[in-house]
This record gives C-alpha cells, structure tokens and sequence, in this order.
C-alpha cells in the first residue's frame, strides 16, 4: 500500500475526466448547486498553448499520448502474444479528444438504439437493443448543439431522424472537396448534406467565427473559434464556483467501503503525492478504454476481478470504428488542407441496416482529405514513400487528391476486449490495458462495402485516379471507442442500467463511450455528451429528492 | 553560429547525401536546398528543440515525465542512426568497394533500396505490410521504425515542417508542392492565418462580413 498524503475534503461528486463526457456531466452538475471534484490525468492547457505546428501536433505527441508514457498493447486473439502500440489513442488532457478534433457531430438515427430488433441475430456477435430510444436522448443532442454553436443544416439529411429544433450557426463555407463530394452524390442519385461541425461559422455566443485554418484536425485551437470541452463545458462548469477541477491527478483505484459502494477514488498528483478522495457519488468519464482499465485496476474482496466486473463484463464487446477510404485525384486543384481537410459533408445512403446487402448495418461516409492532409502527413496509397517518383507524386498530386471515408459500424463481440497487460506497465507503474480484438466477418464485409460506394462517389465526381484502401483488420486508427461496460436493462448481460449506472455499485456512474451497446456507423462524440447531460440531470433530479 | 549537432562530419555528411536520394533536387528544391540535415542534426541534439513555442518565439523546455520520455527517446533514435550509417557504409563497401558519400547518385540508390528490403524482411511480415507507409493512420511511433524509413520520414518532416525546426528554408518544401501555409507560427497564433481563399468560388466572399480583419 502507498502512503497516503492526505484526504481532501468530501464533496458530493467526483468525476474522473474532463474530457467531452465528464465536462458535460460537470456543467450540468455544478450548473444545479452540485459541488464537484474533477480528476483530469492530463494538463489544463489553455488555447494560448496550441499553434499550427503540424510537426509537433501530429508527429511528436504534443497533443497525443506519448506512447513511451502511456503505452497500450494489442493483440488479436487471448493465444497470441501482445505487441506494444499506440491502439485507438486520445489526447489526455482537459478537454480529452475535444481539443484537437475537426468535430463531425452527425446524430445517431432511431434505428441505431435497437439494432439487435432490426437486424436479429448475428452469429458470433453481441448484439444488443439500448436500453434508451433516440426520443430520450434527443431533447439533449439539442442541448450539446446550441451550447457548441454547432454549424449545419436541419434536415438536409434525408436519413435523420426527428429534431425537435434547428442548429444555431449555418453550415461551413463548402470547400472544393465538398463540392466534389455533392456533385458525385447527386449524380448517384444520393442524398448528402453538409457535416455538422463543432466551429463557428458565424459569431456566436461572444466567440468569433471561425478563422478556417489548415491546422484543424488534430490541431488545437489557438483562435477559440472550434468549439470544444475545453472552451465551452469547461468555462461554463468553472463559472458556477462549484468545479474543483485538478490537472495531472492520476486516478490509481476506487475503493470500497463495508455496503460496497465507492469509498475513496486514490489519485497521484504531479508531485507524485497521493490523496484519497471521498465523495457521495463518482462517475467515470476517461474514455472506454481507460474507463474499463480504471475499473479492474479496482479489485477489492467483493469486485476480486474488478469494480462492478462480477458477471466478467466490464471491458468486453469494445468496439473501435475503423478508418479507412477510397482516395481519387482530380484534375483540378482541389486544395484539401483548405479548412484542414475536414470541412467536410457526409450520406447516409449506406447507413440503414439493409438485408439486401447480406451484412448488418452500414456507416456513414464522408469527404475529407488524405489522411491529415498537410505537407508531412498526406500520402497517396500505394505511392513510393522516396525518389524521384515520391518528390513527382507530392507536387501532382497534393493540391489535386481527395478522400472518401467511411466510419465502420464494428460490431461487438464478447471476446473483443480490454484487460490489463501482465508485463507492461504505463509511467505511473500501473499495468496498461490490453486490447483484444479480432474484426468480425460482417466488419471486413461492410467495409469492403462502403469502400466501394465510396469509389463509386469519386467515379461520379469525374476523379482521374481511384485508389481504394479496404480495412482488411482493425487497427485501431480511429480515436471513437465504446462499449466496454455496456447499459442494458439486464443485470446478467449488462453492467449499467439506463441512467448509466453500475447495476452492482449504487454510486458508480459511467458517462463516456462505455455504455454503448453498439458503435453505430457515425462519429459517437456528439451522443456521448448527449447521454452524459442525460444522465447528469438524472443525478441532479435524484438529488433533489433525497435532500 | 554554435548550432547544436549530434553527428560527426562523417555522419552528417552520409546522412545528407541519403537525404538528398530521398527528396532529390530537380527542377525544384530538394533536401539539399531545404536544410533537411540541418533539421535532423537538431533533433538529436538533445530535447531542446522537441517543440516550438507556438507563437514561434523559441522552443519549449520540457520538464517532468515528458522530459525523461523525451531523452529516452533521443537516446533510441541516436542508436538508430549511429548503426544505420555504419550499414549504409558496410554495403557501400561490400558492393561497391567505397564509403556511401563517396559513390555516385545511382549507386546510392542502389544501396538504399538495398537498405530498405533488407530491413524489412529481417522484422517479419507486419512490416513488409508496410512500415513506411503509415497510410490513413493518425499517429506514428517512430521509434518502432528501421533506420531506413525513419530517415524517409525525418526527410519528409524535414522538407515540410514548418522553417522554425531547422528545414523547409524559405518554404520551399511548401513552395514545391503549393502548399499555401502560414507565414509564420505567429500568424497561425494570432488568428490571421486563413485557408478561405481556397474554398469554392466565391465561398470566401459571402462570409466575408462575418470575418473581421482576415
């Protein structure tokens, strides 16, 4: 046991993490009269700190983890030996992936939180209805859309489901790759619509439109004109004089107490000190990879294979998305750092679940550049990475190529899983989690798929050159993760209930991506915030009535 | 002018001239030109110039577990390079009897080319699947790269990164490709770095109102 250096005075919540979902559920908190503590692994930057440095904010871990700090380790099934990698990786920081996001806020569609009715069975798969209906949570994309100032169309996507109001900002300036993407769209015959993003395209609340910088995704902001955790949530929750957030506090475990609720969250801070935190209620919010790894680092004579773990399902059926596309070069300029790439429109042609196809579900795609497109970073598939050719291909073809993404629907699978690494251990000397994963048959086949129609779409826009670069495995390139301890209405076969909360701990609530049963085919962040002030009003309803 | 190096003159000068088979100048400017080596020698100097300041007036100093990460990890790519420019010279010499600076254009692209395969199949398949192509990943762990494509990779960073890190002198990587950057970290900092000029026409005018001073 470490020694403890003190007990900080008990508040009625504790939140670990400040990234989307824990500073949603902060606001919502410490807007009713809540008093908060929030325990962030990572700095509080502010935007001062961030710059269009595309060497140091995507090569050098500026604003990812440092895998030598934080590594993880990966392997593809519980025979195989794990091998040390960055897998599915998220900055830590106040603010988490907010920060260095583009912010695509597609919303999910009824038909995503009942999958399991609409698709039936699939073998080797764990699929599942939620336990909410898009009814519950739509009052709340509304929230997340308005306090962002998120900038789209209502109802330019024919697939979307009801919205009870309009976005507060018009859509993004169309950029050339978008107009691509609408032009190949339209002569399909399919529907697409401009992406709703997390930036201002007008003034809005005081902040200024955005300035449309190349350095966007994967970027920091240094003009506060995207919208982020940190620039909205943040300040609004540190505002009420009610949020205690602490940077750079390492939550080590949970602890018990006799009734077998969470006692003490035991965090380390930069100092290297350690402090037990009482509180009446904590809600975890680190992402569903760490979310999962706090959890069985929680073991405990009632939780011996981890907190809330006694049915041995908290960190299975984690699902990842998977990025990939189909890249098409033009004859005109197309200049795909404009914006940072990903100023972007998207279809949800393929999205619906369609039997036809012969696989479940489908995904959305979108245009974007190639990978980040900037001068380092931008690489045309299959070209020679040096020589004369490679020095040939970066001045063809750099202003004159586009992508065409698509965000897998993986589907989840029991023995898809997060536990903690036997051998390898993070710079805190705690063992890092371990990611199992094999893809299931459906994932390969509707990313062939999507890939496909995502060709189709750069053939129909007039793009010389087709390169289509199938996700023949999950690499975790993508930064959405979910599903690790999943909401259900069952105790057997869930490990939260429909508020989020533990079935087996009364005080433990999870907020990020964790409780979602299935990944969905769309970008999860703008539904993880609207789950977590979901259930943030919950706990402040339930408050009331027991004060 | 005291600028930080790691390398002896040997290394530096085996170091460029790879440099220079990886971007080759043509018509436009190459490695050479750019001060690709300049960039690189920098690096491995020590953790002084890890990360600019982002409002480009020097370079932050690390401190903490960054710092210990950071050291480590100029101490592994150090390794890296010290061994790699030995084997360019061990197959410059078995091949063609002479130091890898000393032999001809083609010549060293053979002993590249030679350096790369050979790489890659002496660290299995995942590997030859494509460790210098990182394509449609988001994040890279250099470390884990053979000396081979990691020198591609440091040429490429640089050709391209932004003048302040030691390359791209003048921009001309950006002028080479048409990459319309800033003209200046400052300018990115300060707000007044836009990329609306290059939207659809006539995107940039009908926002224009919205856009004080830009």
């Amino acid at each position: 046991m470490m020694a403890s250096k003190g007990k900080p005075a008990r508040v009625e919540a504790v939140i670990i993490g400040a990234g989307a979902s824990g500073s949603t559920a902060a606001k919502v908190l410490c807007e009713a009269g809540v008093k908060v503590v929030a325990l962030e692994k990572g700095p509080w930057r502010n935007r001062e700190t961030f710059g269009g440095d595309e060497l140091a904010n995507i090569n050098r871990y500026n604003l990812w983890p440092d895998p030598l700090l934080n590594p993880r380790t990966w392997r593809d099934t519980a025979s195989s030996t794990a091998k040390v990698g960055q897998f599915c990786p998220v900055p830590q920081m106040v603010g988490g992936g907010t920060v260095h996001w583009q912010g695509w806020l597609p919303r999910f569609t009824q038909n995503d939180f009942r999958l399991r009715t609409i698709a039936g069975d699939l073998a080797g798969a764990s699929l599942a209805d939620w336990p909410i209906t898009y009814d519950e949570l739509e009052p709340y994309y509304l929230k997340v859309e308005w306090a962002f100032g998120v900038s789209g169309q209502a109802g330019a996507n024919r697939f979307e489901s009801h919205r009870s109001g309009s976005y507060p900002c018009p859509p993004m300036p169309v950029s050339r790759y978008v107009e691509k993407f609408h032009k190949g769209c339209s002569a399909l015959g399919w529907n697409s619509f401009p992406l709703p993003q997390a930036a201002l395209s007008r003034p809005y609340n005081g902040r200024r439109a955005t300035v449309v910088s190349a350095f966007a995704q994967q970027h920091g902001d240094p003009t506060g004109t995207r919208s982020s955790a940190l620039n909205v949530f943040v300040p609004d929750a540190a505002a009420t004089g009610n949020y205690d957030l602490r940077p750079q506090c390492v939550v080590r475990e949970l602890t018990l107490d006799r009734e077998g609720r969470i006692k003490t969250a035991v965090y380390e801070d930069g100092e290297g000190n350690t402090f037990e935190q009482e509180a009446d209620l904590f809600i975890l919010a680190c992402g569903a990879v760490e979310t999962a790894r706090l959890l069985l680092l929680s073991k405990s004579g009632r939780f011996p294979n981890g907190l809330a773990n006694g049915n041995d399902l908290v960190g299975r059926n984690a699902t990842f998305h998977e990025y990939s596309a189909a890249v098409g070069t033009y004859e005109d300029p197309i200049y795909a750092w404009a914006g940072g790439g990903y100023v972007s429109a998207s279809t949800f042609q393929h999205y619906e679940h369609d039997p036809s196809h012969g696989f479940v579900s489908g995904g959305h795609l979108a245009v974007a550049g190639v990978g980040i497109p900037l001068p380092i970073n931008w690489h045309l598939p299959g070209a020679p990475t040096w020589g004369a050719e490679a020095k040939r291909i970066d001045r063809a073809y750099f202003n004159h190529s586009l992508a065409v993404a698509m965000v897998l629907h993986d589907m989840p699978q029991h023995d898809n899983r997060i536990d903690l690494d036997d051998e390898v251990a993070d710079a805190w000397g705690l063992p890092v989690a371990r990611i199992t994963l094999k893809p299931h048959r459906n994932d390969l086949d509707q990313g062939r798929y999507l890939i496909d129609r995502a060709a189709d779409i750069l053939e129909a826009s007039g793009a010389l050159d087709i390169r289509k670069v199938y996700a023949d495995r999950i690499t975790g390139n993508c930064s959405h993760q979910h599903g690790t301890a999943r909401m259900g209405n069952d105790p057997e076969s869930s490990v939260l209930d429909k508020w989020c909360r533990a079935h087996e701990v009364e005080n433990l609530y999870i907020v990020d991506g964790s409780p979602f049963p299935t990944a969905t085919g769309a970008n999860p962040t703008l539904t993880i915030m609207a789950n977590a002030w979901r259930v943030a009003e919950k706990i402040v309803a339930e408050r009331g009535n027991t004060t | 002018m005291g600028e930080p190096t790691f390398f002896t003159p040997h290394q530096r000068a085996t170091v460029e001239a790879a440099m220079v088979r990886i971007i080759p100048s043509d018509e436009t400017p190459g490695a050479r030109e750019a001060g690709c080596i300049d960039f690189v020698d920098r690096y491995l100097s020590g953790i002084g110039f890890i990360f600019a300041k982002p409002d480009g007036s020097g370079f932050e100093s690390l401190e903490g577990k960054a710092a210990d990460s950071w050291r480590k990890r100029i101490e592994i790519l150090r390794a890296k390079y010290s061994k790699g420019i030995r084997d360019l010279d061990a197959r410059a010499a078995a091949t063609f009897s002479a130091e890898f600076v000393d032999l001809t254009a083609k010549q060293q692209d053979a002993v590249l080319k030679a350096a790369d395969t050979g790489e890659r199949a002496g660290t299995g398949a995942d590997a030859a699947s494509g460790s210098s192509e990182p394509a449609l990943q988001q994040t890279s762990t250099e470390i884990d790269l053979d000396f081979f494509p990691l020198l591609v990779v440091h040429t490429r960073q640089g050709f391209y990164a932004d003048p302040i890190y030691g390359g791209n002198r003048q921009h001309m990587g950006w002028k080479t490709i048409g990459f319309h950057g800033p003209l200046s970290l400052k300018d990115v900092h300060e707000g007044r770095y836009t990329t609306l000029p290059f939207f659809a026409e006539g995107e940039a005018e009908k926002v224009k109102e919205f856009h004080d001073g830009l």
